[in-house]
């Protein structure tokens, strides 16, 4: 694997694609949650109008270095999240920036738009902004644990941490996906994956129903429109990470939009039918559940 | 060669010719006892002299012209002479030292004192066992008319007590040479043939003989009229009765036991090993300092009792033993109390008066150190042999006695010295006498000395002669330099001595060589920021470096434990500078020292008396798969684990980092726990995996590192203090590092590599900029502080690239380590120690953010509004190391290349491939310039879009929040800091429940307790006294001879 | 009939010490060990004597060349010359020290000088 100066074309299409996906299937869960709700919803274009109207955002306040450089760390790690992983299996154009590590690299840079994130919020001075940020630090801890006893067990499994042959492993049959090799890991990946999508009843760390809380507190203008790209862009590049590990990749854009949309429809659905844990409790939660599935995964492989 | 006996004919004539004096002519008779005991002296010494040159030969003295046994005959040998010169010498300087007691009670008591001496010197001389009983009297009414000279009322009950006491012992040994002439028909000691320790009148009469003679040393428990002078007594002559009676007394059993066989040997082994650990318990409830000396003289002289109880395998190095214990614990106890005399105060916190001048700090210093048996004094290399010889002969259990008593000394001797160096002084600072100082300041010069001596007659390396060692030595001469000038010299010294050695390294030796040295020579750059003089730094610090420096050079087990033994006592002594560390200073020193005992017995374990013992033969021990290789692997490990603070050791580590000095802190954490990590990795080197009842011990360590590293982090997130949070992260880390090593692989080893140097990097910066903070804001506590990073952006970004490199984040160095670390347990075969490590990563990330943030982020307070950045010299090296991180994440390969084609060597596979810029191993790959760049070129052009578009952001001022509509103003109860994570207390505080501190609190506290209760068996009646000694002796008699017959 | 000198030695030796370890005034217990001093010399003198002997004297009825079939151990006596002296010095200077005893606390019981203790 080599680089060639053609990949940050190909990288750019990549990111295009994916933030446009994002923005749509974003709108498009919450406008089935109102339905289903009984209520109209959202167009499925209003992400569009609030990056445009946050964009043009003429009043802009800066609380200092951090805080500007907040959302720009945080949509750094969205994007190179996203482009350390091959997007599109077997394809030359959406290998991205694969070759510079492997799921390891993937795993840790998580935590850099986290880091940045968090820093720029606390430059603010907003304490409900460092109250969530604690809440989301503590809650993490806890959920990632199934995930990284997963991932160990499915690298065991497959005695390969690079992301391209963990995918290759699973071609061939549906039967071959981890989700059917090895059930238990997929399940505490699960875990992992419900606890960290920010949704019920694991949201308490930005509480978003209420008064505002959590780093974006005090965001607004552009500072908000990056995040609100992450927003859309961040989940669909970890979904693509579960999918590359436990449910045989994508081999096109298709198998790609239809695998992220229902991967993403687990956490959706688990939401919108529990109440919201406090902190503690989730803690609690993923370490009674979660890790023993956990656990279970590396003691089976 | 003047004959020996003029050294009796001297002090009796003296004696005499000052009673000739008359009353008024005080001046005379002090003069006339001083030239006696001058010449006394100068007769002693040339006879050592002349005899260690091998010039003399031993004399046999006969006196009335007839052979013994017709008549009483004297003996010089090496022994004697050295005994000699000990007791005339401490009784010259303890004469001058008593000069204005002695000049105030008149003649008489000089011509006693002149006495005393004579009547210990023939006690030491003599070969007549009837003699020795005349002597032994002449020294009772010589010590009852002394203890007079003390100005404290309560020293006549003491005397009589003593005298009491003596008529007993003066009875029983009166009985037993009796008898033992009637059984021998001589009264010759080496005529008495060795007796069977069995039920005969031979045997009993030499049984009374001996018990005599012990209990003059003032065993335990049968102690407590002696207890009662050393309290008492005037210093000047508590020294003598410490230093040259007890001496003497052990001296005079010695005879007696070396003739009367090796049956009765275990007699004395037992009785020493009693009284060294029953008073050295007992000393642990003391708070008078004199009374807490003298239970240090009978726990010493139980030890030397129980070297005396070898001497059937000590063989040729007995004198060596015994004679380093003994002379190093007479010099060092007469040192003590001379120094006791210069408080005026008598509680122990009372010595801080001395803080005045720092050469009776460095003397009290060298005093504890000596009779610990510390580097580079004589008693060192003595306990080194003894331990050596003890395990050779199956004496195991033994050597675990004396070291767990030798713990509990350090204990009390420690807690002391803290408590000088950091109580204030509650009585005001009297001035010091000149000639006071200058007899401590002999005692010290000849500790010194005789130190220099031990290691030249040994057959090891002499220590004070090594480079760095004496180069540390140095310092203590350039003291009145200023601090600038001997930083210069340290950095110039640290880095010189690695250039000069460089070529000699291997990669292994050469990555902790520059850590710890030139890296001690980086974190000095900090300590330019310290104006004046700055006494009692450099000494301690360069032993510390010199320490470290010789551990790396280190061949043999011996080398290796002398190095470790200085830089834990270095270490101690910087540590102990903090301004509230006096209690984690002394748990430090306590945990290494009980560490270094553990290490001791498993070098002596492993080299079954063979001397030297290299460090590559652990290797032989190994493969030869003996039985005691596993037990030699637990007692190294647990040793370096005890630096290293693996989880179960660590309480001493948080309080000990914390409460150090800004400059200090770095090298204690950054530098001096990488000390332990070199020990385990030879230690893994060599032996490899060693299995105990069928448990893989390297498993073991898997799982106490992951619990260090867990627990660690744990404990972190919820300190409120800046320095105990890197410090419990410091356990964390540390327990990565065990971890790593203990996987037996060769990733895992490039991991604890990678370990040892990020985390000296980073450890070292947090701790500088934390440090840094502190020197601005007056504390530590994070919620005090807030919203300083305008005020010290520089300090801010070393936080800010440290807590990148150490959570593992893309990507800076730390990142590297976390790769390794999942090709390394892929690696291996072991899975559930991976849950704890794999939940301490994000737990680590918790515990960084809430330093950055609660520190540099969130609302500045009032009080700090007008900060300046941290000095210059403390934000510089920072900067080094903010270079070096970033310059080490690009390029790891400069170094790891190297270390990893070293460890290859070791464990025979290749697990990387560097090929360009790429690091491939087994299961993955890794290149961090393409990961750089690619992170680099995102940030900017996302950058450059949010620059676009909010260039002309208004920046407003603080409390310029959405707040309700309201603005706070009130930075304290805006600034989200304290218990910043709260729900984890909630979920999981109960790991936050002090477990391992209540352990050793209990422990010590039922030691205090107990110490505390037993002591009162000294009811202060003299008749209780008398009685005590003859239920002793009277039980001593039923167990060991009962146990016989 | 030195059996008997012995055995009393003996029994003085343990008078003396039960005596000095008992009573709680000091000069009692001077007495005491002064008792048993006594018994100790009684004690060295009979372990020297030999039945049927006669005085370690050597004039004219001891022959030089019978001497040493003749006369009794003279060692022991020897000794005890010097134990008694030495007996007396000490009993001395306890005598001394119980008169300084007094004038510091007007008493002689050894039970009120404790303050030395622990």
């Amino acid at each position: 694997m080599t680089f060639e100066w053609i990949q940050i074309a190909y990288a750019a299409l990549t990111l295009f694609i994916v933030i446009n996906y994002g923005l749509i299937m974003t709108a498009v869960v919450r406008k089935i949650g109102a339905r289903v709700g009984g209520r109209y919803g959202i167009p499925v274009w209003q992400n569009y109008i609030d990056l445009v109207k946050n964009f043009a955002l003429r009043s802009k306040i800066s609380h200092g270095v951090m805080f500007y450089l907040g959302p720009v760390f945080r949509l750094t790690g969205g994007i190179g999240l996203l482009l350390f992983v091959p997007t599109i299996y077997g394809s030359v154009m959406f290998q991205n920036f694969s070759f510079a590590g492997d799921l390891i690299l993937a795993l840790y840079f998580i935590f850099f738009g986290t880091l940045g994130m968090a820093l720029g919020a606390g430059e603010s001075g907003h304490p409900l902004a460092a109250i969530g940020v604690s809440r989301g630090l503590a809650q993490v801890t806890a959920a990632e644990l199934p995930l990284a006893l997963a991932v160990f067990a499915i690298s065991l499994q497959y005695q390969t941490l690079n992301i391209t042959e963990i995918v290759a492993a699973q071609q061939g049959s549906i039967f071959n996906w981890t989700l059917f090799t090895n059930p238990v890991a997929t399940v505490a990946a699960m875990f992992a994956f419900v606890g960290t999508m920010m949704r019920s009843p694991f949201d308490v760390v930005i509480a978003p129903q209420e008064i505002p809380i959590g780093p974006p507190t005090e965001y607004h203008s552009a500072y908000l429109a990056l995040m609100q790209t992450n927003r859309v862009l961040f989940p669909v590049a970890k979904v693509v990470i579960y999918m590359n590990l436990f449910f045989g990749g994508a081999t096109n854009w298709a198998e790609f939009s239809i695998k992220v949309f229902s991967i993403y429809m687990v956490s959706v659905l688990i939401g919108v039918v529990h109440p919201r844990f406090r902190v503690e409790q989730s803690i609690r939660f993923f370490l009674k559940w979660g890790l023993p599935v956990g656990v279970l995964a590396i003691l089976m492989v | 060669m003047v004959s020996a006996i003029y050294i009796i004919a001297t002090g009796l004539g003296a004696g005499f010719l000052i009673g000739l004096l008359k009353d008024d002519r005080k001046g005379d008779a002090f003069f006339l006892a001083v030239a006696a005991l001058a010449a006394m002296a100068w007769i002693s010494v040339s006879w050592t002299l002349a005899l260690t040159a091998g010039v003399a030969e031993p004399q046999q003295i006969i006196t009335a012209g007839v052979q013994p046994p017709f008549a009483i005959n004297l003996r010089m040998g090496l022994a004697e002479a050295g005994l000699l010169s000990v007791i005339t010498l401490t009784g010259l300087v303890s004469a001058f030292y008593l000069r204005p007691a002695l000049m105030q009670l008149g003649r008489r008591a000089a011509a006693v004192l002149v006495i005393l001496v004579m009547a210990l010197s023939g006690l030491v001389l003599t070969r007549d066992v009837f003699n020795l009983f005349v002597f032994f009297e002449l020294i009772v009414i010589a010590t009852g008319g002394l203890v007079l000279l003390s100005n404290d009322k309560r020293a006549v009950a003491a005397g009589f007590k003593y005298l009491v006491v003596s008529q007993v012992i003066s009875v029983l040994l009166l009985i037993g040479i009796i008898f033992t002439y009637h059984a021998q028909g001589s009264l010759n000691i080496d005529d008495i043939p060795a007796q069977p320790m069995a039920f005969t009148g031979a045997g009993l009469a030499l049984f009374l003989v001996l018990i005599a003679l012990v209990v003059e040393l003032k065993p335990f428990p049968a102690n407590g009229w002696a207890l009662d002078i050393y309290e008492a007594a005037h210093p000047g002559f508590s020294a003598l009765f410490s230093a040259a009676s007890a001496t003497t007394a052990l001296y005079a059993a010695d005879k007696l036991f070396a003739v009367a066989g090796p049956d009765w040997l275990p007699l004395a082994t037992g009785l020493g090993l009693i009284s060294f650990l029953g008073s050295n318990i007992l000393a642990l409830a003391q708070r008078s300092d004199r009374r807490l000396l003298g239970y240090s003289s009978v726990g010493q002289i139980g030890l030397v009792l129980v070297v005396l109880g070898q001497r059937d395998i000590l063989g040729d190095a007995y004198l060596y033993v015994a004679g380093g214990i003994l002379i190093t614990h007479a010099i060092a106890k007469a040192g003590l109390f001379w120094l006791s005399g210069l408080v005026t105060g008598r509680d122990l916190a009372d010595w801080a008066v001395l803080r005045a001048n720092p050469v009776l700090v460095l003397a009290f210093a060298s005093f504890v150190a000596m009779l610990l048996g510390l580097p580079p004094f004589a008693g060192f290399y003595a306990k080194w042999d003894l331990a050596h010889t003890l395990v050779a002969a199956d004496r195991l259990p033994v050597l675990v006695l004396v070291l767990i008593g030798a713990l509990i000394e350090a204990g009390y001797l420690f807690r002391w010295f803290g408590m000088a160096m950091k109580r204030k002084s509650a009585v005001a600072f009297p001035g010091f006498a000149l000639d006071k100082v200058t007899a401590v300041i002999i005692a010290m010069v000849a500790g010194w000395g005789l130190g220099y001596i031990w290691g030249a007659a040994g057959a090891h390396p002499n220590l004070m002669l090594a480079t760095p060692l004496a180069f540390a030595l140095l310092f203590l001469v350039l003291e009145p330099l200023p601090a600038w000038a001997k930083n210069l010299l340290a950095i110039a010294g640290l880095l010189g001595w690695v250039a000069l050695r460089y070529p000699d390294y291997d990669p292994l030796q050469l990555v902790f060589a520059l850590v710890m040295l030139a890296g001690g020579a980086v974190i000095l750059l900090a300590s330019f920021h310290v104006r004046g003089r700055r006494l009692g730094f450099y000494p301690p610090a360069m032993l510390m470096y010199a320490g470290l420096a010789m551990l790396i050079d280190a061949q043999t087990s011996f080398q290796f434990f002398a190095a470790w033994e200085i830089l834990t006592l270095g270490s101690y002594f910087l540590i102990l500078r903090g301004q509230d560390s006096e209690p984690h200073a002394l748990s430090y020193i306590l945990f290494s020292l009980g560490g270094a005992f553990a290490i001791l017995a498993g070098f002596a374990l492993a080299a079954m008396g063979i001397q030297p013992f290299a460090l590559v033969n652990l290797a032989a021990i190994a493969e030869a798969g003996l039985a005691i290789a596993p037990w030699v692997f637990v007692l190294l490990a647990v040793g370096f684990m005890t630096k290293t603070a693996a989880i179960g050791l660590h309480i001493w580590l948080p309080g000990a980092h914390a409460e150090a000095e800004t400059d200090v802190s770095p090298m204690v954490s950054g530098i001096l726990l990488k000390a332990g990590l070199f020990g385990l990795w030879l230690l893994l080197i060599y032996m490899g995996r060693q299995t105990l009842w069928g448990v893989d011990l390297t498993h073991v360590l898997v799982w106490i590192g992951a619990l260090s590293a867990f627990l660690g982090a744990v404990l972190a997130i919820f300190q409120e203090d800046a320095k105990r949070l890197l410090a419990y992260s410091s356990i964390s880390q540390m327990g990565y590092a065990l971890f790593g090593l203990a996987l037996m692989n060769h990733l895992g080893w490039l991991l604890a590599l990678m370990f040892v140097i990020n985390h000296f990097v980073y450890k070292s910066m947090l701790f500088l900029a934390v440090g840094g903070v502190k020197e601005r804001t007056h504390t530590k506590l994070m919620y005090k502080m807030g919203g300083l990073i305008t005020l010290m952006p520089f300090t801010f970004i070393s936080v800010l690239v440290g807590i990148i490199a150490m959570s593992g984040v893309p990507p800076l160095s730390g990142f590297g380590g976390r790769w390794v670390f999942y090709n390394a347990i892929m690696a291996s075969d072991l899975r559930l120690p991976m849950v704890l490590i794999f939940i301490t990563g994000p737990i680590g990330f918790l515990y960084l953010f809430r330093l950055i943030h609660t520190i540099f982020l969130g609302q500045l307070k009032d009080e700090h509004r007008k900060l300046r950045e941290a000095p210059f010299w403390i934000v510089l090296p920072q900067m080094l190391f903010v270079a070096f991180l970033i310059a080490f994440a690009v390029l790891p390969g400069m170094m790891l290349r190297r270390v990893d084609a070293y460890i290859a060597t070791i464990t025979g596979d290749q697990a990387l491939t560097w090929s360009g810029r790429v690091i491939t191993s087994e299961f993955g790959y890794w290149n961090p310039i393409a990961i750089a760049a690619v992170i680099g070129a995102i940030f900017v052009l996302v950058l450059a879009l949010l620059l676009a578009i909010n260039h002309n952001a208004t920046r407003v001022k603080q409390f310029n929040i959405v707040f309700s509509a309201e603005r706070p103003y009130k930075p304290q109860t805006t600034h989200f800091a304290w218990n910043f994570f709260a729900p984890y207390r909630k979920a999981l505080g109960f790991l936050e429940s002090p477990v391992v501190t209540t352990f050793w609190g209990a422990l010590t506290d039922s030691l205090h307790a107990s110490a505390d209760f037993a002591r009162r068996i000294y009811t202060g009646n003299g008749q209780t006294y008398a009685l005590q000694v003859v239920a002793f002796v009277v039980a001593v008699y039923l167990i060991a001879m009962g146990g016989v017959s | 009939m030195y059996l008997v000198a012995m055995a009393a030695g003996f029994l003085l030796i343990l008078m003396g010490l039960y005596g000095a370890l008992t009573h709680r005034n000091i000069l009692r217990m001077i007495v005491g060990f002064t008792l048993a001093d006594s018994g100790v010399h009684l004690v060295l003198v009979a372990v020297g004597y030999l039945p049927g002997r006669t005085a370690p004297i050597l004039d004219s009825a001891v022959p030089l060349d019978e001497a040493a079939q003749r006369i009794i151990d003279p060692v022991p006596q020897a000794l005890v010359l010097t134990a008694i002296v030495i007996g007396l010095g000490i009993t001395a200077l306890m005598l001394a020290y119980a008169y300084r005893l007094f004038r510091t606390r007007k008493s002689l019981d050894i039970a009120e000088f404790t303050e030395l203790k622990w």
